[in-house]
């Protein structure tokens, strides 16, 4: 019997295609949305954040079919604005996306930094733009699909049932108006992800950080609703002041975007259910466009920017 | 055929000069690049690599102008870095077959590829453990597959051998000749362990201050001047001394039964004159050989 083993072992010069250095960043996009989506917290949470168009249609569902009368129904659906639906389902999944975008998100650029990745990254056809796109992507992308889903099959459910309710005939643009939403928390939280994560060399370090700006900020929010609720459940408007600070936070920034996108102030979750003392608050009208459109965008550049700085040219020897 | 050729060369770090007018040929095969801490070796790796330009000069590594091509230039050259390095979640394979994407090949022959090599440096029964979990060694053979999985024709190699055990250091050591030697693969290895370079490099480059101090084959730096012999007698002789300098020759040295002997001519002449001195004091010889002296007293002299 030959003795000689069945497989060549010995290094063998590779001689396939190598495509040309160009456009690397999907490459990092591709493997960065792929050990993001590998994490079991990320689907839990994905299925977890589309839970009130669940609760929605379960509601419109059940109004439609037991109300005694179809007058009664039509009186229902008379009151209801659709857009705000949509924008009451995006309020109440910020959590959510901001804990999805902690498991995706958050460790990119801090894990690279404690393993010293990026000595491996930037030692092939890859530049710090390169990389700066492709690990931005990585995070935006499975944060947009992840609000785009159930956004868009609710979407589509009101198309199918609703129609003769004035849900196309409310905003004919309503569909345009979903898709420029459903970016905002991936723009938001790409952008803020890849900034702290730059200055960490520990995930964990990068995440607690975040954590903490984000529930500070929600804190914050929070203080300003409730004062507006008070407010109003006294009968006087809450001030001005009062309801642009609302907005001066990571959940109210994108509140305030999906209000400005949607070209609305809002609406109670179910309007005519009652509330306190029989009424409930009107929501908090949608802020300055153009500042806030400015004030987004600009803190979601400063934070790419600032990971553009940290991130260092690579070095060869120690 | 050199594989990069640098020319005028100077690199500036503010107002230091890491590198100063600075101009090498790195011939194709194995070549070790010498030099003491702060000499310019790492800039000139940098350099190589394409992430500094330089201020003045430049040059080409595989075929590609380092100024104007560094992606093309980095896609061309594998880099061995000296720190740990890797890239976090994954198994080695995966980490494998991504460098090879990041490179540029397909994902379906990076994947191949990352098995094949991972295979060749001896990772074949680990290939789906997480990377994190390696020892130091395997870390090491990890950061030379990454950097050989798109098959590059220069490797940058950057102490290829740091922190590993004798063992280590030898299969090491094997992988990094066997790569360079009939695969191909040109290899410019940055070490201070000068036994590593003797090893596994057929040429060196001496840098210092930012200048080339010297350069070429080790055979060639290791010749002594006056080509000098080392001859072995069975047992020390007072006589033998006295008997070659009585013929026209020199005893450089003695070591216990060991004499470095100097003689006009060629090596063979001052054999046959040690062989007549040896018959004169009737000592017996054991053998002879062309003197040489060790890389590390080349290096130093080089450097000094």
């Amino acid at each position: 019997m030959a003795s000689s083993p069945i497989l060549d072992l010995s290094y063998r010069n590779y001689d396939g295609p190598l495509e040309a250095p160009a456009a690397r960043w999907w490459a990092i996009a591709k493997m960065t949305m792929r050990l993001g989506v590998k994490k079991r917290g990320f689907w839990l949470w994905a299925v977890l954040s589309g839970y009130w168009y669940l609760v929605l249609m379960a509601v419109f569902y059940f109004t439609e079919v037991f109300l005694p009368t179809p007058q009664q129904a039509e009186q229902f659906f008379a009151r209801i604005v659709w857009k705000d639906q949509f924008l009451n389902a995006f309020s109440i999944g910020q959590l959510v996306y901001f804990i999805i975008a902690l498991l995706i998100g958050i460790g990119t650029i801090a894990n690279d930094n404690r393993a010293n990745a990026l000595l491996i990254y930037l030692s092939k056809p890859c530049t710090k733009l390169d990389y700066i796109i492709g690990k931005w992507l990585g995070i935006f992308v499975p944060l947009t699909l992840v609000v785009a889903g159930p956004t868009l099959l609710f979407y589509l459910y009101g198309v199918l049932s609703y129609r003769h309710y004035g849900f196309l005939s409310q905003d004919p643009w309503l569909i345009v108006r979903l898709l420029f939403m459903c970016t905002i928390p991936g723009i938001f939280h790409a952008s803020l992800a890849l900034g702290i994560s730059s200055f960490f060399n520990q995930g964990r370090m990068a995440g607690a950080t975040y954590s903490g700006v984000y529930f500070l900020g929600l804190f914050f929010t929070k203080a300003m609703q409730v004062i507006h609720t008070v407010s109003a459940i006294n009968g006087a408007a809450s001030p001005k002041i009062v309801e642009t600070l609302y907005y001066f936070a990571p959940d109210g920034l994108q509140i305030a975007m999906a209000k400005i996108i949607l070209g609305t102030d809002g609406s109670p979750l179910f309007p005519g259910l009652g509330g306190p003392r029989g009424r409930l608050p009107n929501p908090i009208h949608a802020p300055n466009a153009a500042l806030f459109a400015l004030l987004f965008f600009g803190i979601c550049a400063m934070f790419v920017l600032i990971a553009w700085r940290r991130v260092r040219a690579v070095e060869v020897v120690g | 055929m050199a594989v990069a050729s640098i020319r005028n060369l100077t690199v500036q770090y503010g107002s230091f000069t890491a590198l100063s007018n600075f101009s090498v040929e790195i011939p194709e095969g194995a070549t070790g690049l010498l030099g003491p801490n702060g000499a310019g070796k790492t800039t000139l790796l940098k350099t190589l690599l394409g992430f500094i330009s330089p201020v003045q000069g430049g040059g080409e590594v595989v075929g590609c102008d380092i100024v104007q091509s560094p992606r093309e230039v980095r896609q061309r050259v594998g880099l061995m870095p000296e720190q740990d390095c890797h890239i976090p979640g994954m198994s080695a394979v995966q980490f494998v077959a991504y460098a090879g994407e990041l490179a540029g090949m397909p994902s379906d022959q990076a994947l191949r590829r990352a098995h094949e090599v991972l295979e060749y440096c001896g990772l074949g029964e680990a290939r789906y453990r997480n990377v994190e979990t390696y020892s130091t060694g395997m870390k090491q053979r990890i950061k030379l597959a990454q950097a050989l999985v798109h098959g590059p024709k220069l490797l940058l190699l950057d102490e290829p051998t740091n922190g590993l055990d004798p063992a280590g250091r030898e299969d090491m050591l094997n992988l990094v000749k066997s790569v360079s030697h009939g695969k191909g693969v040109n290899v410019l290895v940055s070490s201070h362990l000068l036994p590593d370079i003797e090893r596994v490099c057929d040429r060196v480059i001496v840098v210092l201050q930012g200048q080339l101090r010297a350069q070429g084959t080790i055979k060639d730096l290791k010749r002594i001047e006056g080509h000098p012999i080392d001859v072995e007698l069975k047992e020390p002789s007072e006589r033998f001394g006295s008997a070659l300098e009585a013929l026209g020759g020199k005893l450089l040295s003695q070591s216990s039964h060991w004499y470095r002997v100097q003689a006009p001519g060629t090596p063979t002449d001052a054999g046959k004159l040690a062989l007549n001195a040896a018959r004169q004091a009737g000592a017996q010889v054991r053998g002879f050989q062309v003197a040489e002296r060790s890389l590390e007293e080349a290096f130093l002299e080089a450097v000094s």
